[in-house]
């Protein structure tokens, strides 16, 4: 499971991608619970996350995560260098 | 084509046909609604005499708060059951009533209720900071009603739940005429800001006969109109013409998701599903075993509108679903459906079909004069069908343009073969059909100009395979700036959040300057076809400085 650093990073880039400072990230959260998260808005996310942490996501890596929880233990896992 | 036993005594009023009639035909105790939450679970069902009492309920709360005739209202919701509670309900009071894309950023919406002169809206607290940052441009707005606040926030700022608790269920709506304004959509320009076209409550005569004519649908079917409410299909087929007919709706509240819509599909035993070429070719993505595991035997027909219809889907679906995919043609402006390969006409993949009857189209020159068959020219209707829209609201030039030597030219362009079939070709303006949603560059132009480092932008739509036509921005920067990812991100997040996900553009192309001609005006075709590798034509009027 993603540290609490992991998620706080994270939490910083939906609310730019988001312009939402109300965003708070929990494990369990789906696009269903961000407003404006949909395939257009999930690019820009993707794109920001890469350039945030400085990691490359595979459609692969996105289309396993099934939550926010899962998403920010992909981005730990690349961050450190595994594929 | 006009179901006249629609109207009873004159009253032509689309909430009260939607929700009073059918009760009084004796569909009270019949599902009208089977609401599907995002976690693909049926929450739960609203009769027609649950969606009679509560829209008697909203009509009467937004009374007793001043509303009257002719005043603006809006939904800006997500999808959520209240937006069609809200819509009915403020159509039933005589309000020209609006929906709004809940993706919209707060430019979007500025620009709409400024224009519209909206007084009221609808929408959910984690909306409000949008409407914390326009509300001081927004004189005429007065109320904000939010449908998930417990307790009234402020004098303007009310809770539909306390509204709807102190509402009485018993309201009749007043005798409402044909001409009577109803609905008002936004539509994007390629030269100016969106516009809001008006429509008629006698537009239910079309939308009605459409549902029944087109999509066939018959008392006991259950029906899936994927297209949100903020967009004219979501209001015209996913509320007013199943409705006007006792037909049961399923509303899904989540979004595109494969496995969720086939579930949707075979566990509501839904007979006419009605959705978009876009999500059609999503679908086709999938893996074909995903679709072996439905049982879709209950599913009659399908129906697709937005966009051209590729024949490979309607292929698809022969080969993978075991049925057909009818195409249907309309734009905000019509209203209703106009031309369609609809069930009983032998579909001519790739054409859009043959119009409606009651419905007279022409291909017609830039002179207003009839072409041949086989001649591509601008698609042109017959003034006169029900759901014709009335206006543009503020742009009476502009509505007159759109009606000339005796039709009303819809801005597509298309072709008529020998047998009647219209085939879609293209726009005539710059306007941009991104997966069925009509974007208008100037709208993403404004919105990159907003950014500090951007000193000219230029918008198109190229060709994608999936989405029909994509966002393409061209941005010159200021003297000093320089190109980066990072900048890139920016401008996508910025057009993404103050006009709307769907304007945000796909690819952003840095250049030295965007091409204008000596007014000053952007040459898109210039940059279309830069972009396309193409003939650039005529550079005449190209200003070279």
């Amino acid at each position: 499971m993603a540290g609490t650093q992991t998620m706080e990073r994270l939490c910083g880039v939906f609310r730019t991608v988001f312009d939402d400072d109300a965003i708070v990230l929990r494990a369990e959260m789906t696009a269903a619970d961000v407003d404006g998260w949909d395939s257009l808005s999930h690019v820009n996310l993707v794109l920001a996350v890469e350039n945030a942490f400085k990691i490359r996501l595979s459609t692969k890596d996105i289309m396993r995560c099934r939550n926010v929880g899962e998403f920010a233990d992909v981005i730990e896992r690349k961050s450190a260098g595994s594929p | 084509m006009a179901n006249e036993s629609l109207i009873l005594n004159g009253q032509y009023n689309i909430g009260s046909i939607c929700t009073r009639l059918q009760c009084a035909r004796g569909l009270g105790e019949r599902t009208a609604m089977r609401w599907v939450g995002a976690d693909r679970r049926l929450s739960r069902g609203w009769t027609f005499a649950d969606l009679e009492a509560e829209t008697n309920r909203f009509a009467n709360a937004l009374r007793a708060l001043g509303f009257a005739r002719g005043d603006v209202f809006f939904t800006f919701l997500p999808k959520l059951p209240e937006q069609f509670i809200a819509f009915l309900g403020a159509l039933k009071l005589q309000l020209i009533t609006g929906t709004l894309f809940a993706n919209f950023g707060e430019d979007a919406l500025l620009d709409r209720l400024g224009d519209a002169g909206a007084k009221g809206v609808i929408t959910k607290k984690s909306f409000l900071k949008k409407f914390v940052r326009i509300r001081d441009r927004l004189p005429a707005l007065r109320t904000i009603i939010l449908v998930d606040a417990d307790d009234h926030l402020a004098p303007d700022i009310l809770s539909l739940k306390v509204l709807m608790a102190g509402a009485s269920a018993d309201f009749s709506a007043p005798a409402t005429g044909p001409d009577a304004p109803s609905v008002l959509h936004y539509t994007s320009g390629s030269t100016g800001k969106s516009k809001g076209v008006l429509h008629r409550h006698g537009s239910v005569l079309s939308q009605s006969a459409t549902a029944r004519d087109v999509l066939g649908l018959r008392g006991g079917d259950v029906f899936w109109c994927t297209a949100d409410q903020g967009w004219v299909t979501g209001t015209s087929y996913g509320i007013i013409g199943p409705w006007s007919l006792g037909v049961t709706q399923v509303h899904f509240g989540g979004a595109y998701d494969a496995a969720a819509w086939f579930d949707i599909l075979e566990g509501q035993k839904v007979n006419v599903w009605y959705s978009a070429p876009t999500a059609l070719r999503m679908l086709m993505r999938e893996d074909d075993a995903l679709f072996a595991e439905y049982d879709l035997s209950a599913l009659r027909s399908i129906f697709s509108v937005g966009e051209p219809l590729n024949p490979e889907v309607i292929r698809w679906a022969r080969g993978t679903l075991g049925k057909d995919v009818h195409d249907t043609w309309f734009q905000t402006e019509t209203g209703a459906i106009m031309i369609t390969n609809r069930p009983g006409l032998e579909i001519r993949p790739g054409s859009m079909g043959k119009p409606v009857a009651g419905i007279s189209a022409a291909i017609l020159d830039g002179d207003g004069k009839p072409v041949s068959d086989g001649t591509v020219g601008n698609l042109c209707f017959r003034p006169g069908w029900p759901g014709m829209f009335t206006a543009y609201l503020n742009h009476e030039d502009v509505y007159r343009q759109r009606f000339r030597g005796g039709f009303y030219h819809s801005g597509d362009t298309a072709y008529r073969d020998a047998d009647g079939y219209f085939w879609f070709q293209g726009r005539s303006d710059d306007i941009i059909n991104t997966a069925g949603h009509l974007v208008s560059p100037f709208e993403v132009e404004s919105a990159l100009l907003e950014v500090g480092e951007v000193a000219e932008a230029g918008v198109i739509g190229a060709p994608d395979d999936l989405l029909f036509e994509k966002v393409v921005a061209f941005v010159a920067l200021r003297g000093g700036q320089a190109w980066s990812p990072e900048l890139e991100l920016k401008l996508r997040i910025y057009v993404s959040n103050k006009v709307s996900t769907v304007a945000t553009p796909q690819e952003i192309v840095p250049v030295e300057a965007i091409p204008k001609n000596k007014s000053g005006k952007i040459m898109r075709r210039v940059l279309k076809a830069r972009y396309l590798g193409g003939d650039c034509g005529d550079l005449s009027t190209l200003d070279q400085d």
